[in-house]
């Protein structure tokens, strides 16, 4: 095609989606501010339990649940849904034709529902399953809205207008949104009703949190690394089998795995033998993308420093392969049994829905916003901030939670400590606390700066101009194949 | 969406579509094969997720893998030790003697002027009758404890209400035979039949009232004391 006309074509596409993703992203990234205040206060309850501690809703019990349904929900559901929309019409070379004010309206919805969910948590009305502790009203709220996003999305898939056809970013996205339907309906279906469940009932919400992981978050954060690595770089993906085996692996085991985070309790054996089999061999599929992407960005390292969006979507692929390692971990009975119950638990959702895939929905976020509204980010120093601050702020999270889990789970399962009492275990748990804490308000500032580098961005005040903004002091003209980020 | 207002900075369609115009094409993946290393990690990654499988196959295995045979390590417990009844009673008796410890203390020396002794006490090595009575409901007023007066600024309460006969037989046996004091095991069923003897009762004893009972034993029998 005749390069105008093309670059017309997807200026016409990304005018089309405009309206929904922006307003997705706007939200998720307030919701993002909430959530890391809320991680923030719930460390520090973790570490001084009397502090404000005469505010029911600011105790530990309802921070907890409230600021991973605030990083789930509110930022990571919504992020993935915007990325996913333009990914998907820009890989598919169709426009979103009509039914924008719809999915605004949804999302619109979608937010009232999440508010009324996380106020209902803090107000003490909680389900107590395990990331659906909001009302289960609003799951079925969210359930029917995500029905829409993800039929548009699957619906653009069908008309697919390139000639290479289907793509690997494409097999991804169209994965997450038949995928995520799935789990979160089956959870609806089996924990919405009134059913006694007892013990089983566990076991199913933490299939759901794993499947939501592993079955959305992962295809969508790896899917938009598969399409960016190679559009900033310019260099194709290594190896296209490296790319269909950790495609169909992943669609095959994700969804077995779960159940053994209740290693060792009252389910049937098989079921926690099935998820910590699908928890290990997990590593294949992660691993795969892994040495797929190294491949890919092997000796582009320079490129990956002057990119916002190479930067990011580059330690998230970095972190993809460590959230694996924790997984089979975390799964795995020999190293799992002192693991399940502990901080690593916390360490692996946020490896994995803040490490990954959040660094790499900020990756899009960064390349998708200028280009949506008509205007280049403001300033690098801001960028920069985000960058390092979130990058280290998890880093400390991830490594404390693993190394306080370990502590914690092999203190109490240790029987030469039958006499010590459990608070002992919590207590000597202090110190990593005090880092959460630490991370956490590292990440707050840094997100404080994206949100209102983002919001300038929406509303139009960015820099005008041509060129794209590079992390590298005054070099962009000696970096011109950085030049499209 | 555009934006239809007289804007030059709208209509500047060089700077407006400047991001696309400057994206590289999308590209098709390279056609590398996957190299063998990859299938030989891939093969011990496989390996060990079996592994997990294996192990919960449960076959010969009585107990769930994850935590296999844990060892006792108290010393001189574990279900592979046989404790006699008088070990058992004196080693729960130790836990029941909680309740005491914070006026008699852990020694049994009580506190001077405060809290009468317990080591070397003849109310404690005396008769279970009056001993298994002070406990259930209590002493008050001014005793006298191995031939000397004591007086005690408040009286000591009854335990009848809060604790089981299990506990203060064992308590008592812990008592009796702790700080160099050797007397007969106190069994659950004596302290019971005290109990029922004396249902209607509910206010402190005092000595003058428990002094008919300071050298009787409650009938029954009860193991050796070694």
């Amino acid at each position: 095609m005749d390069p105008d006309t093309d670059s017309l074509r997807r200026a016409a596409i990304d005018r089309s989606v405009k309206g929904p993703v922006l307003f997705l992203f706007t939200n998720a990234a307030f919701w993002l501010m909430a959530s890391t205040l809320m991680g923030f206060l719930a460390a520090a309850k973790l570490l001084k339990p009397d502090f404000i501690a005469d505010c029911a809703f600011l105790t530990y019990g309802r921070m907890q649940p409230a600021h991973i349904a605030a990083l789930v929900y509110g930022w990571g559901i919504q992020a993935a849904l915007g990325v996913a929309l333009w990914l998907m019409a820009r890989r598919t070379a169709n426009e979103l034709k009509g039914g924008q004010g719809t999915l605004v309206a949804l999302g619109v919805l979608w937010n009232v529902a999440v508010t009324y969910g996380i106020v209902s948590i803090l107000a003490g009305n909680q389900t107590s399953i395990e990331w659906l502790e909001m009302p289960k009203a609003v799951w079925i709220v969210l359930g029917i809205i995500l029905l829409v996003f993800c039929w548009r999305i699957l619906s653009m898939a069908a008309r697919t207008q390139r000639s290479e056809g289907f793509t690997i970013t494409t097999w991804y996205l169209v994965g997450a949104s038949l995928w995520i339907v799935w789990i979160l309906w089956t959870a609806i279906a089996l924990l919405g009703g009134n059913l006694e469940l007892g013990a089983i009932g566990a076991g199913i919400s933490a299939w759901y949190v794993h499947g939501l992981i592993l079955l959305f978050f992962v295809p969508v954060g790896v899917g938009a690394a598969y399409y960016f690595i190679p559009k900033i770089t310019g260099q194709p993906i290594h190896s296209a089998q490296l790319a269909q085996m950790g495609f169909w692996i992943l669609a095959v085991i994700g969804g077995w795995t779960g159940m053994q985070r209740y290693l060792g309790g009252p389910l049937p054996a098989w079921m926690p033998a099935v998820g910590a089999m699908a928890g290990v061999l997990l590593m294949i599929p992660v691993g795969v993308v892994g040495i797929n992407h190294h491949l890919t960005t092997l000796g582009q390292h320079k490129m990956v420093a002057a990119s916002p969006t190479l930067r990011f979507t580059f330690i998230g692929a970095l972190f993809y392969p460590v959230s694996g390692i924790i997984l089979a971990l975390i799964s795995a009975f020999t190293t799992g049994v002192n693991l399940q119950f502990t901080h690593a638990w916390y360490g692996y959702q946020i490896v994995a829905v803040y490490g990954f895939f959040s660094m790499a929905a900020f990756g899009a976020i960064y390349y998708i916003v200028p280009r949506l509204a008509g205007c280049e980010w403001l300033s690098v120093r801001l960028i920069r901030n985000h960058f390092w601050f979130s990058v280290y702020g998890i880093g400390t999270i991830v490594v404390t939670s693993l190394v306080g889990g370990v502590q914690q789970g092999s203190s109490i399962n240790d029987p030469l400590q039958w006499d010590q009492g459990f608070v002992n275990a919590v207590l000597s748990g202090q110190p990593y606390m005090a880092a959460r804490c630490i991370a956490w308000a590292l990440i707050l500032w840094s997100n404080a700066w994206f949100l209102i580098h983002l919001l300038l961005m929406v509303a139009g005040l960015g820099r005008r101009s041509s060129a794209p903004t590079l992390l590298t002091h005054g070099h962009e003209e000696h970096l011109p194949e950085a030049a499209n980020a | 969406m555009s934006d239809q207002h007289f804007n030059p900075d709208n209509t500047d369609l060089d700077r407006l579509h400047g991001a696309v115009k400057r994206e590289k094409a999308d590209l098709p993946p390279g056609s590398e094969p996957a190299p063998m290393w990859v299938m030989f990690l891939g093969f011990i990654a496989a390996v060990l997720a079996g592994g997990q499988m294996g192990s919960f196959s449960g076959y010969g295995l009585e107990s769930v893998p994850t935590y296999g045979a844990i060892q006792d390590p108290r010393s001189g417990g574990g279900p592979q030790v046989q404790l006699s009844p008088f070990e058992l009673a004196m080693k729960k008796g130790e836990t029941a003697y909680g309740t005491c410890n914070g006026c008699h203390q852990a020694t049994g020396l009580g506190t001077p002027g405060a809290f009468p002794p317990l080591a070397g006490s003849d109310w404690a090595t005396g008769g279970t009758e009056r001993l298994i009575r002070v406990v259930l409901h209590g002493l008050s007023g001014q005793i006298t404890v191995s031939g000397k007066p004591f007086t005690a600024p408040a009286p000591m309460p009854g335990w009848g209400a809060t604790m089981t006969d299990d506990d203060i037989a064992n308590a008592l046996t812990y008592v009796r035979n702790s700080w160099g004091n050797k007397a007969s095991m106190v069994t659950p069923d004596m302290v019971a039949k005290v109990r029922g003897t004396e249902k209607a009762r509910s206010a402190a004893w005092t000595q003058a009232e428990l002094e008919p009972y300071s050298k009787k034993d409650v009938a029954g029998d009860a193991p050796p004391a070694q």
